[in-house]
């Protein structure tokens, strides 16, 4: 029973993916193009050597810090739509610290992923406190957020730390920025992103505050006549939620892009969401999803350069993983479909 | 009389439980005809059959000697059958006039003739003494008047049979004379009237005649001219008394609870307590006799921390509570079976082995450094052990709790619960919906319970369970405590009238 539970788990996201893989096939056709060449193409890009997978990996990491941000907070029940907006204040902070304070090197970079985790917790915290000393939507608040969050990097790269006559900040100085790894594209964010997601599988299902975490997260009402603080397992998840995201703010600025500009982070909040729920709130399966959806990503604009195929075709890809899999994740909590899987495994077991 | 309404050989069958069973009604034109009958003896699917929500299994239903088929409430309406609902329908965003009108399928043309319908609403208001304001909005009148506002909504779609449920639960005593003054004039103009009510002396004042349903049968119909109060009670709860199982326990040494005078959301006469006192002792079983929703939630809850009570004192162990958190009553020795075990007792979604470890996975035995290492092999042995003592039958301890059946999951609560080796227990319907088997083995482990020195209190609306169970009876009606009762010989009679508020 729990077996074809996993199975079940394992299929869906599966089944989207080639689902979406074959539609995207039918475009191509349609586009006069190979779609196996095309796709040949894809997989070339993104992992075909070396350098493409470092490129990947990079574009996987601020994926993998919000993706980790939306599952935490789901973990406990609760919707946190702001990791955006945490991943920018978190970058925010970094940027004032690593082009103002002067200090640089290893402690500079140290005080400012602090920093930006600090940042980003305190940003989450405000739904998180709305939420259960308020009864407010936190859903709502943590998306309002995020446009607070851009529109405050806004002043910031027009005005505050503007740096000449282009509307973007100053460089992170270089003694600060992440190491690149064996040469390649991608950095010990990549690192930093990885370690936080195997303490956040370690919490989730090794500790005992991380079971509890969950029961909250299942059911706040059994939580409650259990004796666990419900309203402060809700208020400890939206902020470590927050500083997850806020952590890869700073890794991205320090990392990959070194100043914030206009565009900076648009829609990683959300695209952390869908690696979340593809990933069926499991760290680990969330980071793979993300490194997947880097690996379109990556690999489509080599696809283009080949076959002519635009990247679009990889982004209707992209979102058509995600609608399947979401739909699919439905269906499987269908009482038919329950059903039927459980006649399959009773059939399974007389043989 | 002639007769408006039969409903002959009514069986309704949900799976395997009959929820009525070859049930014989009749009504005639211009009475009051009440249902009387405990929680669950058919009260409620019975008139849902009648109004079109469910269709009965078998059995017919005749509307003035004419064989009917009401196949969804519009169709009730149609022939002119309107139930007021014990929670009223009414869109509180909406004016009383609104709501009136709202639905309504005589209109003709595109738009509505509000002033002709003003009319007609006025003078059918007038004509049956029904005192509304049309212009008001739902949530800024009163509980009596929402009331009539429905009441006049049904008579407004050509109601000429009217089932009241409960009308009288949410009423203030001058509202209750309000309303008997209302069913009067309806019946004076011969519409009849179906009236459920737990309510003994309301029931005897206001009903022509009296059908007793239990455990979804009929048993009898009765004109009122016949009935006494002692004999519909003990029609209702129909039984001799069985000797007890358990050698019953009296005068324990010590309080393990006490509470005095508490208040708790007062005016809320079915979700509220009114100065209660009670106590409970180490080594016996306190039951608390009452029909659903008469306070007894509340109290459960406010003796394991659930909600905080407004007045008054509560003790644990001979000190005085000063935070209500289930945290902290649980730290005092307070065990929990919840009313509603899937929602409040199990997280469904978890297995069994997490069930059962809900509480303790912090604790040295079940991890490392104060919890932040989980030592998986100990809590599956634990879990196996528990699943072994207190035959919690399942496929495997990782199978979803929700998966399992209502007695194995109270199982997986008892075994949690017990095992914390509670100084307090706390069982709400721990047997409610369970088979024969369960409900034996559940008993049993609170008895054992008990001999070991625990305080129970247990609290249910099945009548039988609290006679077998308590050492000591209370009955609770409206939040307040009516009556204490030795659990050794009880006088089955003078409860049944006390539950019934008499």
């Amino acid at each position: 029973m729990k077996n074809t539970n996993k199975l079940v788990n394992i299929l869906v996201p599966l089944a989207s993916v080639l689902l979406a893989f074959l539609i995207g096939c039918i475009i191509m056709l349609a586009l006069g193009a190979n779609p196996l060449v095309a796709l040949q193409n894809l997989w070339t890009g993104a992992f075909g050597n070396i350098r493409n997978l470092g490129t990947t990996l990079s574009r996987a990491t601020p994926l993998i810090f919000t993706g980790l941000c939306a599952c935490f907070a789901y973990r406990c029940g609760v919707f946190n739509l702001g990791g955006e907006g945490q991943f920018i204040m978190g970058s925010i902070v970094c940027c004032v610290i690593a082009t103002q304070s002067g200090i640089t090197g290893f402690p500079g970079i140290l005080l400012c992923l602090v920093a930006g985790a600090l940042a980003g917790g305190l940003w989450a915290m405000i739904p998180g406190l709305l939420k259960i000393y308020r009864g407010q939507n936190e859903m709502i608040i943590s998306i309002m957020l995020n446009y607070v969050a851009t529109l405050l990097m806004g002043v910031f790269y027009t005005n505050w730390l503007r740096d000449g006559s282009v509307p973007q900040t100053m460089s992170v100085p270089k003694e600060t920025m992440l190491q690149r790894m064996f040469g390649l594209r991608f950095t010990s964010a990549f690192v930093i992103a990885v370690v936080i997601g195997l303490l956040t599988y370690y919490f989730l299902f090794y500790t005992s505050k991380g079971f509890q975490l969950r029961a909250v997260g299942l059911n706040m009402t059994a939580a409650q006549f259990n004796g666990f603080a419900v309203k402060r397992y809700i208020l400890v998840s939206f902020i470590v939620s927050g500083a997850i995201a806020g952590i890869g703010g700073s890794a991205e600025l320090l990392g990959t892009q070194y100043r914030l500009i206009n565009g900076f982070a648009s829609g990683y909040g959300f695209d952390g969401v869908s690696m979340a729920l593809i990933g069926q709130l499991h760290p680990l399966a969330t980071m793979l999803v993300a490194v997947f959806f880097a690996a379109l990503r990556v690999g489509s604009t080599t696809m283009q350069a080949a076959t002519g195929v635009p990247t679009s075709v990889s982004d209707i890809i992209q979102a058509l993983v995600i609608v399947f899999a979401v739909a699919g994740l439905a269906m499987v909590k269908l009482p038919e479909f329950k059903a039927a899987i459980d006649k399959l495994s009773a059939k399974k077991e007389v043989k | 009389m002639e007769e408006i309404l039969r409903m002959e050989h009514i069986t309704k069958r949900f799976g395997d439980m009959y929820a009525n069973r070859d049930i014989n009604l009749d009504i005639r034109k211009g009475e009051v005809h009440t249902l009387l009958g405990e929680n669950g003896a058919g009260k409620s699917t019975l008139m849902n059959v009648l109004i079109g929500l469910y269709q009965p299994t078998e059995g017919k239903i005749f509307l003035n000697g004419q064989e009917v088929r009401i196949d969804s409430p519009a169709k009730a309406v149609q022939l002119g059958i309107g139930m007021v609902h014990q929670h009223f329908m009414l869109v509180e965003a909406m004016t009383v006039f609104e709501n009136i009108i709202l639905g309504d399928r005589q209109a003709k043309g595109v738009f509505i003739q509000k002033e002709q319908r003003r009319r007609e609403i006025l003078a059918l208001a007038e004509k049956y003494g029904l005192d509304v304001q049309l212009d008001k909005l739902i949530t800024d009148i009163s509980v009596g008047e929402q009331q009539r506002v429905e009441i006049l909504k049904a008579l407004y779609r050509g109601a000429e049979l009217l089932i009241l449920d409960e009308p009288t639960a949410a009423l203030t005593d001058l509202e209750v004379e309000g309303l008997f003054a209302i069913i009067g004039k309806l019946t004076g103009e011969g519409k009849s009237v179906v009236f459920i009510s737990h309510k003994m002396r309301e029931v005897l004042r206001i009903s022509d005649r009296i059908t007793i349903l239990r455990a979804g049968e009929t048993v009898c119909t009765v004109d009122r001219a016949n009935a006494s109060a002692g004999e519909l009670a003990s029609l209702m709860m129909g039984r001799e008394l069985a000797p007890s199982h358990y050698e019953k326990k009296e005068n324990p040494e010590r309080q393990v609870v006490v509470l005095e005078h508490v208040d708790y959301n007062k005016t809320a006469k079915h979700s509220g307590l009114s100065d209660v006192s009670l106590t409970i002792g180490a080594g016996e079983i306190l039951g608390i006799a009452g029909v659903d929703g008469n306070g007894q939630s509340q109290l459960a809850q406010l003796i394991t921390g659930v909600i905080t009570p407004d007045a008054g004192r509560v003790d644990l162990k001979n000190s005085k509570v000063a935070k209500f958190m289930p945290q902290a009553f649980i730290e005092e020795g307070v065990s929990h079976i919840p009313e509603d075990r899937n929602k409040m007792g199990l997280v469904g979604d978890m297995s069994v082995k997490e069930n059962i470890l809900l509480k303790s996975t912090g604790l040295p035995r079940f991890s490392r450094f104060g919890g932040m290492f989980l030592k998986k092999k100990a809590m599956k042995d634990y879990a196996l052990e528990m699943q072994e003592k207190y035959d919690i039958r399942c496929a495997s301890i990782e199978q979803e709790a929700r998966s399992l059946s209502g007695g194995n999951q109270q199982k997986i609560i008892l075994a949690r619960e017990l095992e914390a080796r509670p100084d307090i227990l706390i069982a709400v319907h721990p047997t409610r919906g369970l088979d024969i088997g369960a409900t034996r083995f559940i008993h049993d482990t609170m008895i054992e319970a008990r001999e070991s020195g625990c305080g129970v209190l247990l609290i249910s609306a099945d009548f039988d369970e609290i006679l077998e169970m308590s050492d000591r009876i209370i009955v609770m009606f409206e939040g307040q405590v009516m009556g204490e009762y030795s659990g050794k010989n009880p006088p089955v009679e003078e409860i049944s009238l006390a539950m019934a508020g008499k």
